[in-house]
């Protein structure tokens, strides 16, 4: 354990290294100049050679990478080029953050609440109809894309509907059920998170779900359940004191990589419900080819990655005692 | 000595995708209050099936017990609800395991997957529980025990896990005990210790165990009685003398053939048995064994022998166990 | 191959039938496998055939009868520029899978020799395969993918210029390129883990052993004993990973990285029905339902065929 730790520590700066060596090679240095997007198509050509003199554009790739990574470990990430112009990329990250991690948490939260126990009946009851249901369900949940959910979800919860049926002389209006996010983001407190959170948590409950249920079968088919039945324990015992916990270790782990992604934002679901998120910042900056803030944001989801991959790594031992020991 | 424990015409079968699994097909015998009964044959024949029948372990779907009873202490354990097997379970019959490296939780203590059947069973309390779980621990063996209560079970080798495995079983002092191949997924001198200590508590408990092994040379000093099992068949049933001395179906010779033995190690060369265990899915009419045997004839192919009385307390499943028999008796001259 | 795990360790007798007749029998009692392979049958007919079955051209315009609903003359309805919704879905489902090819044969290209080497020779070619499977896997996803494909467009477009292939850069072939590469790059590294944890499994086994005892060339051990016994799990990922391509093409088309229209992308009709113009027009929802079950369809489709194979292929007793 303490070798495979000092292992991880080492490679975790080198992997780094290398992230950001291939975004700045394609993002800042290559094609996408940011003097080139910063004055458009058709600016004059003496004024972008003064910019990138003056910006140091023209300097050799290891300079402008050296000069970059220097900057960001003191926090400085570079300046928005184009729509926030010249406000630094870090406070923009850091203002926009917020929203993301509150609607990432409702939306794991969500997926957990609602996966677990459904990938537990299912697997519990495999190939009942409540199974095919489920699995039907968790295929559904991965295959829709988020570019159909959201309008079709808008569509449904947040529009009037009127139902006329002449002959029967009703008229009956539904909804709107929930609000659109439009205007200033309330958090987590409010009615405007729910559609957005319902959209993301699709994949997640799918995974979890996914996961649960093979997970069950596969610890329902361990030896030591056979022996747990063998000793005359009651199922419910036998599921819940011997096969939960071992099927839950996977899904903690999932859990702590998906913390990692807390920090990234769907940007079709941030951008489609105007949530004020990083997600929604790095769709405006990629349309916009702002790279300051794209490169920013692969760093800041890469650390997030190899971080969580690592705190999952340290606590599994706690949850397996087979790991614990060694 | 009365009788335990008394299956009569089990029958078990699996259904999968690929068709009807016959694993268990009418199989019955039975045990006495105090007696160890040895159960043989290869892997796939039926033996742990048929004891996880008994168990109502079979995993349902796609097993069933498709007929037949298994009587015990007046109960039929094929029909009484879930809440008396449970009953049972554990407490008046329990079962040892094969593999000792996964029977046991990887997450939980040796304590708590030892104490759950005391508590259930004798309504022990939790303390109560843990000082017998010590106790238990001391009586397969296993040195400083108090310490050792709340390890988990990586933390023990494969012989003490089993040794664990044994302690558990014996909890609730049942009086049957099922060991299916407790000693296959250990080392030799491991095996012979973990015999040992069955038959030491065998002495001072008194119950009665039926033991399943692929193993004769395991089972010779161990079983009052043994059943030879092939292909979900009961075919050879003697005591563990008389099957020694005369055993009558081809089958049993083969085996007996097959094992190793010190005294004619220079005369006789180890002969295995040619050819595969039938496919159980699409059974052969006759004798199971029919397309495997040297004593074939046109019958074995078309009728299936039930088991008769080859000798005194000796049966035998065979159209020709007295050809068996003669010619026997001829080699050996 | 794949270890068969019968439950709570009951020995059950192998049976002596072909392995590949049983996978396929197998597949074939699934009904939901059945569906998924109709579809994905569907689709490629409708990809082979596309000039065949489409009513009209995919980029005849007339706006005299734009955002119009279904009706006997077009069933999928029109578009804000009066194009027929229909034959630009059945033009799409020839982009999706020459998409969904390409990607493949790029996935496989890369990850299956890379992975296989790794597992085998281990050492540094080990280390360099897999230390740059984990940079991957590091990177964001689908957002790197944007990336890539957002800053190699420019530079691909710059130099099919200076090569002089004018009327190629103008066409819209290169928007294919960008987006095959964007997600070719990044999808072979989860394959190229799998096939180096199965060649890891089969490596020692006693018939690899052999062959390389007897003098057998490595690249024919690989190829002959290792490889197919890797391919179980690398078919079952793959045909769950093909719906994935197609909804990925489908995003960048979204962010206006992919295919551009007029060429037809099941994409770039749900992002340009889904995005402007349904905001304009809500009760026009059919726009987006369309082309969004259609492509929802076929990803349902190709995970049914994978969970289909994955059962098919790892047998268990099921009722």
């Amino acid at each position: 354990m303490g070798a495979f730790l000092v292992r991880r520590l080492i490679w975790l700066p080198i992997l780094l290294f290398f992230i950001s060596l291939i975004t700045f090679a394609l993002g800042l240095y290559g094609p996408g100049d940011p003097v080139q997007v910063m004055m458009g198509l058709h600016a004059n050509p003496e004024t972008i050679e003064r910019l990138r003199h003056e910006y140091g554009f023209d300097q050799p790739f290891y300079v402008q990478y050296l000069r970059y990574i220097g900057n960001a470990l003191q926090g400085n990430f570079g300046y928005s080029l184009v729509k926030y112009r010249d406000q630094p990329v870090g406070k923009l990250i850091a203002d926009a953050l917020p929203a993301t991690i509150q609607l990432n948490l409702l939306a794991i939260g969500l997926g957990v609440l609602i996966g677990v126990p459904l990938g537990l009946l299912a697997g519990l009851n495999r190939d009942s109809w409540l199974d095919l249901l489920v699995r039907a369900f968790v295929i559904a949940g991965i295959s829709f894309p988020i570019i159909f959910l959201n309008p079709v979800l808008t569509f449904i919860f947040s529009r009037r509907h009127d139902l006329i049926l002449p002959a029967a002389n009703l008229a009956v209006s539904v909804g709107p059920i929930l609000p659109m996010v439009q205007g200033r983001w309330e958090g987590l407190l409010s009615a405007k998170i729910i559609l957005p959170a319902l959209i993301e948590s699709t994949g997640v409950i799918a995974i979890m779900t996914r996961q649960m249920r093979a997970g069950i079968i596969e610890v329902m088919n361990e030896d030591f359940i056979r022996t747990a039945r063998a000793k005359g324990l009651r199922e419910r015992l036998v599921i819940f004191r011997h096969a939960l916990r071992n099927a839950l270790i996977p899904i903690a782990t999932i859990l702590g990589l998906m913390l990692g992604g807390l920090v990234a934002g769907s940007f079709l679901v941030e951008n489609w419900f105007g949530v004020p998120g990083v997600g929604a910042l790095t769709f405006d900056a990629l349309s916009s080819r702002d790279y300051y803030v794209v490169m920013a944001m692969v760093l800041l989801i890469a650390v997030a990655y190899v971080v969580s991959n690592l705190i999952v790594d340290l606590t599994y031992g706690y949850l397996d005692p087979r790991i614990r020991k060694q | 000595m009365g009788t335990l424990l008394e299956v009569k015409d089990l029958r078990t079968e699996f259904h999968t995708q690929d068709g009807i699994v016959h694993a268990v097909n009418g199989v019955s015998f039975h045990v006495d209050e105090g007696e160890t009964l040895g159960l043989v044959g290869e892997s796939g024949c039926g033996k742990s099936v048929s004891m996880l029948s008994v168990m109502r372990l079979i995993p349902m779907p796609p097993g069933k017990i498709a007929s037949g009873s298994v009587l015990f202490q007046g109960r039929d354990l094929v029909k009484v609800d879930d809440e008396e097997i449970r009953s049972v379970r554990g407490n008046k019959i329990a079962m040892v395991f094969q593999d000792p490296m996964t029977s046991l939780n990887p997450v939980l203590t040796i304590n708590t997957q030892i104490s759950e059947a005391l508590e259930l069973h004798l309504g022990m309390t939790k303390e109560q529980a843990r000082k017998r779980a010590v106790e238990l621990l001391k009586m397969v063996g296993i040195p400083e025990a108090e310490g050792r209560i709340d390890d988990y079970p990586h933390q023990f080798s494969g012989g003490m896990r089993q040794r664990v495995m044994i302690a558990m079983a014996l909890s609730c002092s049942p009086q049957l005990l099922i060991a299916d191949e407790p000693t296959t997924a250990l080392d030799v001198t491991i095996q012979a210790q973990i015999t040992d200590i069955v038959k030491r508590l065998k002495r001072e408990l008194g119950m009665a165990i039926i033991w399943i092994t692929h193993d004769l040379g395991v089972i010779a000093g161990l079983a009052d009685r043994i059943n030879v099992m092939y292909a979900g068949f009961v075919i050879e049933s003697a005591s563990n003398k008389e099957l020694f001395a005369n055993p009558l179906h081809p089958y049993t010779l083969g085996l007996l053939g097959s094992i190793p033995r010190l005294d004619e190690a220079h005369k006789a060369k180890l002969t295995p048995i040619e050819g595969l265990p039938p496919d159980l899915i699409e059974m052969p009419k006759g004798c199971p064994f029919h397309d495997r045997c040297a004593y074939r004839t046109d019958k074995c192919a078309n009728e299936n022998p039930a088991l008769e009385l080859g000798a005194v307390r000796h049966q035998v499943a065979c159209w020709n166990w007295q050809d068996v028999q003669k010619l026997r008796a001829t080699i050996k001259r | 191959m794949t270890q068969t795990r019968s439950p709570a360790g009951i020995d059950l007798p192998h049976r002596a039938r072909s392995p590949q007749r049983r996978v396929v029998g197998r597949l074939l009692r699934n009904p939901p496998a059945l569906i998924g392979l109709g579809v994905v049958a569907a689709m490629i007919l409708c990809a082979i055939f596309a000039p065949q079955l489409a009513p009209y051209a995919y980029d005849a315009q007339d706006l005299s009868i734009a955002r119009q609903a279904p009706s006997p003359a077009h069933w999928f309805g029109t578009d804000d520029l009066g194009r027929d919704m229909l034959s630009r879905i059945i033009w799409g489902a020839r982009s999706a899978v020459f998409v969904i090819v390409m990607v493949m044969i790029v996935n496989l290209g890369l990850g299956v020799p890379l992975g296989a080497a790794a597992g085998y020779f281990g050492g540094w070619v080990e280390t360099v395969v897999m230390r740059a499977a984990d940079i991957l896997f590091a990177f964001p996803g689908l957002l790197f993918v944007f990336f890539i494909a957002a800053t190699i467009k420019p530079a691909i477009l710059t130099w099919a210029r200076e090569a002089g292939w004018r009327d190629l850069a103008n066409s819209g072939y290169l928007d294919y390129a960008v987006v095959i590469i964007a997600l070719g790059v990044i999808g072979w590294a989860g394959l190229a883990r799998m096939v180096r944890a199965q060649v890891l499994a089969v490596k020692e086994r006693e018939y690899v052993i052999g062959a390389q005892a007897i003098g057998v060339p490595t690249w024919k051990i690989i190829a002959r004993h290792i490889l197919p016994n890797a391919l179980a799990p690398v078919i079952v990922a793959l045909s769950m990973g093909l719906g994935d391509i197609a909804l990925s093409e489908g995003y960048l088309s979204f962010l206006g990285i992919g295919l551009q229209p007029p060429a037809p992308s099941w994409g770039n009709i749900l992002s340009d029905n889904a995005g402007r113009y349904w905001r304009m027009f809500p009760q026009m929802i059919w726009m987006v339902w369309i082309p969004g079950l259609i492509l929802a369809a076929v990803v349902f489709a190709f995970n049914f065929l994978g969970d289909g194979l994955n059962e098919a292929l790892n047998p268990e007793l099921v009722d």
